[in-house]
């Protein structure tokens, strides 16, 4: 009897705490890293359930309107309405006298603020090294540019109010010896009625552009034979959901072999599920926590979705440039050893005319150096085509 | 960015420490800080490219002094504090403040509690951010890339800011006390009718609960809060300035009545969210921390010209020669010449 009661007690304790995987509202799951699994397209009904149509859409509200609304609702006179704006108004933050032109991009002389200190000594440490601009600086805000502040289109290309935003950092392929989990190779925003495949399309990789094979006896065919399209399966892997790409007929399912070691190994069951029939309102994922993006076969990238939100007036609202880069890591490009101009093209081994082996050659130094004018092949050598990796810079 | 974290933190703790000690919660209060402390210049001195991000970042800083634990002055001062920054801002078009879905909540009590207070100005200037869409409703006021590289700092929230603990007050609300008071004496007539009954009234034994525990546990439970009130006037009477006007402490009387009344009132459900946060904070800086690498710190390394500069050893003449240009090429001058280059670097 005694022992019976406890237990009660305990289940009614349970019972008390709302399972928050059915509600839509994500909460950390370790604070400032990643939030437990929600529901992408609950999340956004739970917003739309909390907010007023006027508070989410895309056009400005009067200003008259709204005062003569606030003043009706809280009961107040118009000469106290005028005095709140008054009060309330931006002018009084001002702290330089109105004809004053300042430049906003020098510090102030006598800083008092601790964060004008430190730059302005930030300031006088980099003019004193001259450290030369770099090239992630300079491009850093190219693609921000284009899109922020565009005029929002009309009609039907247009994204509806209440539409959700998802920003998705796609990281390099694990492969790469630098900045693997750190730097991501490119930023993509995404609607909530995009496909997985869409996201998949978006994504570029330099392995999806690689040759494979030897091309020392026939250099002019080689374009031909891109992996993209030899190796159409792909998968993305959220949730302990394998989400397949089975829109052409080559495509496999790659990731059944995994799903199959997790059974026979104890490990908890795994699912499959379509790619192109999954949209993002559909998922359930973490914020801020890796997933896995897999394709040619062995090249895996890891992908975070880094935030979700509902679109603001301000957001590019054409449909038609959506999935949206805006941020591309920019790498630096491997030259031909010849002419130090062009980006290299081919990597040739064993070749008896190169300094170095391997080495790196643009398409016109190879072909002057490897072949004579008939395009016979001189000499003995292995060539490969090579895609750099600035390819997409 | 991470170093400029830290001072614009600080930045905006002066200011609210300042808010604070002026005791008010109107606007104009607020404005004449801002003023006094020419904090719209945060923003200058900032390179282009890095606009949108520290606008991004400063934002966020005075986003959590919007929300619990914080005393009501501090949250009225946090949404100043972002109206502010929000207007003064030199990104374009403006950043906007991000709003996550689970604080929604927390700021609807907020306005009501300002209506219900009447502080027409803080009601005001949040309908006003509102309607000009300057909130993003995001799931998380951050963006998350799940970095527990870094060791981060748990940043220890400042205690003055911090809402004046009212749970003992909370817990034993006067509804509570009337179910108490209802079932001892249920349990008083109860005890009194088997005791009749039985063979020896007056065994000790029987007594297991505290006679008037009811009127004791209201009793202390009310010098608690006179000890806290009191505590909290002493402190403010040491640190006070001398021109403390009559309306702003009335301003104030009427803030903490009405905090009292809802201290003594209904609402636990408040506190147990406030609660439930912070024993979540407790737990998960434990797993993390356990989760956590040593933190990855960067060693900047000197130049190797600074390096060999320090490490050679280089005495008067020498020293000097060396950190001046050669003079090789004298020896190929025409005398004429090489005076005036002499004398030039002389000079």
């Amino acid at each position: 009897m005694s022992l019976r009661a406890p237990l009660a007690r305990k289940n009614m304790a349970e019972s008390k705490q709302t399972p928050d995987a059915n509600t839509g509202i994500p909460e950390y799951e370790y604070i400032d890293v990643n939030t437990k699994p929600f529901h992408v397209g609950s999340f956004r009904d739970e917003w739309l359930a909390r907010l007023r149509p006027e508070d989410f859409s895309f056009q400005q509200e009067d200003e008259e309107t709204f005062e003569a609304n606030f003043a009706a609702e809280m009961g107040l006179g118009a000469d106290t309405m005028a005095e709140l704006k008054s009060a309330c108004s931006i002018d009084s933050l001002r702290c330089h006298p109105e004809d004053e032109q300042l430049s906003m991009d020098d510090v102030p002389s006598n800083p008092r603020l601790k964060t004008l200190i430190q730059r302005k000594r930030k300031q006088e440490r980099a003019s004193s090294h001259n450290i030369h601009k770099n090239r992630h600086d300079f491009y850093a805000d190219e693609l921000e540019r284009l899109t922020i502040g565009r005029p929002p289109e009309m009609g039907a290309d247009r994204i509806p109010k209440g539409e959700v935003l998802l920003t998705i950092n796609i990281y390099h392929p694990a492969v790469y010896e630098k900045f693997n989990f750190t730097r991501p190779c490119m930023t993509l925003l995404m609607t909530g009625s995009h496909t997985l495949t869409e996201l998949r399309d978006a994504i570029c990789c330099i392995s999806d552009l690689q040759v494979c094979g030897e091309f020392s006896k026939t250099p002019d065919v080689a374009p031909d034979f891109i992996s993209k399209d030899h190796f159409k399966s792909a998968f993305f892997f959220f949730e302990g959901v394998f989400y397949n790409d089975m829109r052409f007929p080559e495509c496999q399912d790659i990731s059944i072999t995994t799903v199959e070691w997790a059974k026979a190994h104890n490990f908890p069951q795994y699912s499959q599920a379509k790619m192109e029939d999954t949209r993002f309102v559909d998922l359930k994922v973490k914020v801020g926590f890796p997933y896995l993006y897999c394709h040619q076969g062995e090249c895996e990238h890891i992908i975070i979705i880094t935030d979700v939100r509902l679109f603001h007036k301000t957001d590019c609202l054409d449909k038609n440039l959506y999935p949206l880069l805006t941020h591309k890591h920019r790498s630096l490009t491997q030259k031909c050893a010849v002419c130090h101009v062009f980006i290299a093209r081919w990597y040739t081994t064993n070749d008896q005319f190169a300094p170095s082996d391997p080495c790196l050659f643009c398409d016109q130094c190879f072909r002057i150096l490897h072949y004579d004018t008939e395009g016979n092949k001189l000499g003995q050598f292995f060539a490969f085509p090579y895609t750099d990796r600035g390819a997409f810079n | 960015m991470d170093a400029s974290h830290k001072h614009v933190k600080a930045d905006c703790e002066a200011l609210l420490a300042r808010f604070q000690q002026t005791q008010s919660v109107r606007f104009e209060v607020f404005a004449n800080i801002w003023r006094e402390m020419k904090f719209s210049q945060i923003f200058r001195g900032v390179v282009k490219h890095e606009k949108r991000a520290f606008c991004h970042l400063v934002l966020n800083t005075a986003y959590c002094y919007f929300l619990p634990p914080f005393s009501f002055q501090i949250r009225v001062g946090g949404l100043y504090l972002l109206y502010s920054l929000y207007y003064t801002q030199t990104a374009s078009p403006s950043e906007q403040i991000h709003l996550a879905l689970k604080d929604w909540e927390e700021v609807k009590k907020f306005e009501n509690n300002a209506i219900d207070a009447q502080h027409m100005d803080a009601v005001y200037i949040l309908r006003h951010l509102m309607f000009c869409k300057a909130f993003r409703f995001t799931a998380m006021p951050t963006l998350l890339c799940f970095q527990t590289n870094k060791v981060k700092e748990r940043s220890v929230l400042r205690e003055e800011f911090i809402e004046r603990a009212s749970r003992p007050q909370e817990l034993i609300s006067s509804g509570l006390l009337e179910e108490m008071s209802n079932v001892s004496d249920l349990y008083e007539n109860m005890k009194a009718s088997v005791l009749s009954q039985m063979t020896t009234p007056g065994d000790s034994s029987f007594n297991l609960i505290r006679k008037d525990l009811v009127s004791q546990l209201s009793g202390t439970v009310q010098e608690f809060y006179n000890w806290q009130r009191e505590k909290e006037t002493f402190d403010e009477n040491e640190n006070s300035q001398e021109d403390t006007s009559q309306k702003v402490c009335s301003n104030r009387a009427e803030l903490l009545a009405s905090i009292k009344s809802k201290a003594f009132g209904e609402a636990p459900e408040t506190l147990k969210s406030r609660r439930h946060r912070r024993v979540e904070m407790n737990s998960t800086t434990e797993a993390s921390a356990a989760l956590l690498n040593q933190g990855y710190t960067r060693i900047l390394k000197q130049s190797l010209r600074k390096r060999t500069r320090d490490a050679l050893l280089l005495s008067g003449d020498v020293q000097m020669e060396s950190a001046s240009h050669t003079r090789i090429s004298l020896l190929a001058t025409l005398d004429s010449a090489s005076k005036k280059i002499l004398k030039e670097e002389r000079s």
